[in-house]
């Protein structure tokens, strides 16, 4: 039994067969063959070793022609790899003996000398990458065109990989992958947000999972404590069964409420919306009794692809969400892309640091055109219904104006076509950096409505990188100065009639949901599955109990106070939200 | 049919990495009899180039060679002469890009 | 694009006559048509649109600047001028403050992304302290066409 220590991102516990991804998504499935059709296994994997050995053997031609004897030495030594007859006996007991696809006898007796390798002294250990392009070979030899992906698996597992690229993640089976397991990625990476969204328990930041963990092991994934467990004891399954079933039956309890109002006790109303990122959750949104999406997140109409969205496929992505969503409200936020790997990695030259560079509305204003693609679609998207345009990470008022002198102009384009689109559309922006949340008053009178971010504003604001594991303590929402600018900006608001929500992970945590209505928020928008559980909490109290909360925290020196106190009141209100 | 055994010390610098593990492999390969090495723990088929690699063999290790079959003693000869040899590489200035970087 | 492939030096007005909005705007219309940059015939037409737009919506973005613009069918290409008044001019901006610094841009409505990149190297230059500011005291044409120059180099 190997526990592993990561970032829980997604809460919820898993245990399931693990399915090994790597970066060409190939996913490595257990399947069991019978003994008549072992045969048919052993051929193909035969043809896919003939097949690699002239692959390699052209490669090692063409590189000792092309650049020299030296360089080609390397596609050699893969030769020797791919002809080991000590290796290929392996491969064939295993298909024979263990009943399984010749895949599967690949992955495991490669991965197994892998393991072996890696440890060994460093520069031997060196050699396992070599065995790593041993295994893509032969793989891609063997599943040749028809490639089993992630999106179409024949049995429940957890996909545990190095790192899953946004087109990975976005089409994930649903039906099947009941858990995942990232090396790579922090807290807010797109593999996080998804898996939050979808309810399917995760962690990342785990290192070298994927190297440890053979296909077909029995793995847990724990994503409340950010644990995953390879090759568990008896006793730890069942531990772990009971804690699964004891959540089963809470959630259980909590689709009595689901189509009930987000009303006080003392009748105090909620308004509960859904963050999404992809339209077909928004089924999920409703499902789970949200009012309406109160942050759509569009970034993964340009990262699930490798080339920009047309307008078409925004406009369609966007009417798809508001036929889903019938007459309810949708803020459709306009791409927050820069700060992300996979547009760092494309980028000429890449940033030193994204997260303080050229990102979101700053990206935006440095692409105008691309920008203004967005923009038409949202325009014309909106039409006859109740959809808001909000921008990301707007830091300064000059920025402000600029991006709506844009959105001006893009009307007048659209005026001049013919084209309909929605002229009154509300203008909003995310509060999330000081800088924001500081000078609210001015932009109050510049903006229709405010969205808190506390993902990125309590990272702002605490200087501190969510998914560094050695920092990642410092990490806080129930930090003091952060409480104080969501005070601030809240009030704001209040003054000066324009409304907020607060859509960051923060509103989706029932232990936050008493502090933030006691500061006066009314709005929260947060990851569906979540929604039930902060209704409860809503339900279950009194506003004038919220209030005596927000005043007690707001008189605290440090997090640490603020939480424990937290936890003491959701524990008289909803025991069943602490999930540790 | 013969069985032959010696014992010969790993000399070069990288001690069985990829390049010498290849000739290694090469060599006892070009042989009929069976070609086994160990490293005192494991001991494994040198015409296998992955078993070979599992032996860990860096400088200094001591590997035993045992051959068996018809031209056993020529196999045990030849595999005997090419690591004592530190594989036909010099111990300083040879260019071998498989050798790990610095 | 550039700020040089966009300004029409010819046009530039170190020192604006006009003391009211729409007076500004005509004169740097009317600058522009002195340039050869648009038809003289089409200038109050020109002049008539780019006033509109501008009570519409102020252009006048904070920080001592506005910038009024407009595409119409006259205007070939994007093309524009800057104009400076040091006396400060009423453009309504959003920070209730006079404006100084007038930077007019016209473009045609086929091109709608010439006009955004136009924008977008507009917008870019102005965000920086250092422009707004130079530009601000500058005195002549040349000096203006330097620190658009310089501007440019910088990226």
């Amino acid at each position: 039994m190997i526990i592993k220590k990561g970032i829980g991102v997604s809460p919820g516990v898993a245990i399931c067969q693990a399915a090994v991804v790597d970066a060409e998504d190939f996913d490595i499935p257990l399947r069991h063959v019978s003994a008549d059709l072992a045969q048919a296994e052993i051929t193909r994997l035969r043809q896919s070793i003939v097949l690699s050995k002239k692959e390699l053997q052209d490669l090692s031609k063409r590189t000792a022609d092309r650049i020299g004897k030296e360089t080609a030495g390397i596609f050699d030594f893969h030769l020797t790899l791919v002809e080991d007859k000590a290796l290929l006996k392996k491969f064939i007991d295993s298909i024979t003996t263990e009943h399984v696809s010749a895949e599967y006898a690949v992955a495991t007796v490669l991965r197994g000398y892998a393991k072996e390798f890696l440890a060994m002294p460093e520069y031997l250990a060196e050699r396992v990458k070599d065995v790593y392009d041993i295994e893509k070979r032969l793989l891609r030899n063997l599943i040749g065109q028809k490639r089993q992906s992630l999106s179409h698996l024949q049995q429940d597992v957890i996909v545990l990989a190095h790192d899953l690229t946004p087109s990975q993640t976005a089409n994930i089976d649903r039906a099947h992958v009941m858990g995942l397991g990232i090396d790579a990625g922090g807290a807010t990476s797109h593999t996080a947000i998804v898996a939050r969204a979808m309810g399917i328990p995760a962690v990342v930041g785990l290192n070298d999972v994927a190297a440890e963990v053979t296909a077909g092991d029995v793995v847990i994934v724990d994503g409340n404590r950010g644990v995953v467990v390879i090759d568990p004891s008896e006793a730890a399954i069942a531990d772990y069964r009971k804690l699964a079933k004891q959540q089963v039956e809470f959630h259980l309890s909590l689709d009595a409420i689901r189509d009930l109002p987000a009303t006080t006790q003392d009748g105090h109303e909620i308004t509960l919306l859904g963050n999404i990122e992809f339209p077909d959750e928004t089924e999920s949104v409703i499902a789970n009794g949200g009012e309406g999406i109160g942050l759509y997140r569009t970034e993964f109409l340009y990262l699930g692809t490798n080339s920009e969205p047309t307008e078409q496929q925004h406009y369609r992505a966007y009417r798809k969400v508001i036929k889903l969503v019938g007459n309810r409200s949708v803020v459709i936020r306009t791409a927050d892309l820069g700060a992300d790997k996979y547009t760092q990695s494309r980028a000429r030259i890449p940033e030193r640091n994204p997260f303080l560079g050229c990102r979101s509305i700053r990206f935006c204003m440095q692409n105008i055109p691309m920008f203004k693609t967005q923009i038409r679609a949202i325009l014309r998207a909106a039409m006859d219904a109740d959809v808001s345009m909000l921008f990301p990470l707007v830091t300064n008022l000059l920025e402000l104006r600029q991006a709506k002198t844009i959105i001006r102009d893009v009307m007048e384009d659209l005026e001049e076509e013919g084209i309909e689109f929605r002229h009154d559309i509300p203008i909003g922006m995310m509060v999330e950096t000081p800088s924001a949340a500081l000078q609210a008053d001015a932009f109050a009178r510049e903006v229709d409505f405010f969205s808190i971010g506390t993902n990125d504003l309590v990272q702002y604001t605490l200087a501190v990188d969510r998914g560094n594991e050695k920092v990642a303590y410092l990490f806080s929402e129930a930090n003091p100065a952060v409480l104080r600018l969501i005070k601030e900006v809240v009030r704001t608001g209040q003054r000066q009639g324009v409304p907020v929500t607060l859509c960051g992970e923060m509103g989706g945590d029932p232990l936050y949901t008493l502090l933030l209505m006691g500061l006066g928020l009314r709005s929260f928008s947060c990851s569906p599955p979540v929604i039930p559980e902060v209704k409860k909490v809503i339900r279950s109290v009194t506003m004038e109990h919220a209030r005596q909360v927000a005043r007690r925290v707001m008189s605290f020196d440090s997090a640490k106070e603020t939480v424990n106190f937290l936890r003491a009141e959701l524990r008289n209100v909803m025991p069943e939200g602490l999930m540790d | 049919m013969a069985k032959e055994t010696t014992e010969v010390e790993v000399v070069n610098k990288y001690g069985l990495h990829a390049r010498p593990a290849m000739q290694l492999v090469e060599l006892a390969s070009s042989f009929q009899s069976k070609v086994e090495v160990s490293n005192g723990t494991l001991s494994v088929d040198a015409k296998s180039i992955m078993s070979v690699m599992r032996l860990a063999a860096t400088k200094g290790t001591k590997l035993t060679i045992i051959t068996d079959g018809q031209d056993a003693s020529e196999a045990c000869q030849a595999v005997r002469e090419l690591i004592e040899s530190g594989f036909g590489q010099l111990e300083t200035g040879e260019t071998d890009n498989m050798a790990p970087q610095a | 694009m550039k700020l040089a492939d966009i300004m029409v030096y010819q046009a530039i007005i170190p020192r604006l006559q006009a003391t009211t909005r729409d007076g500004v705007i005509a004169e740097l219309v009317e600058s522009l048509a002195d340039a050869g940059a648009i038809a003289k015939k089409n200038t109050s037409e020109i002049v008539k649109a780019v006033i509109a737009r501008e009570n519409q919506a102020t252009t006048g973005i904070g920080k001592g600047v506005a910038l009024p613009h407009r595409k119409l069918k006259q205007v070939k290409s994007p093309v524009g001028t800057i104009g400076l008044s040091s006396e400060g001019i009423d453009f309504g901006a959003l920070d209730a403050k006079p404006v100084y610094t007038v930077i007019l841009l016209l473009s045609n409505p086929d091109d709608p992304d010439g006009h955004l990149q136009a924008m977008e190297t507009i917008f870019k230059h102005v965000q920086r302290d250092m422009f707004r500011k130079f530009l601000r005291q500058s005195e002549t044409r040349e000096a203006i066409i330097d620190l658009i120059v310089e501007a440019d180099e910088l990226g």
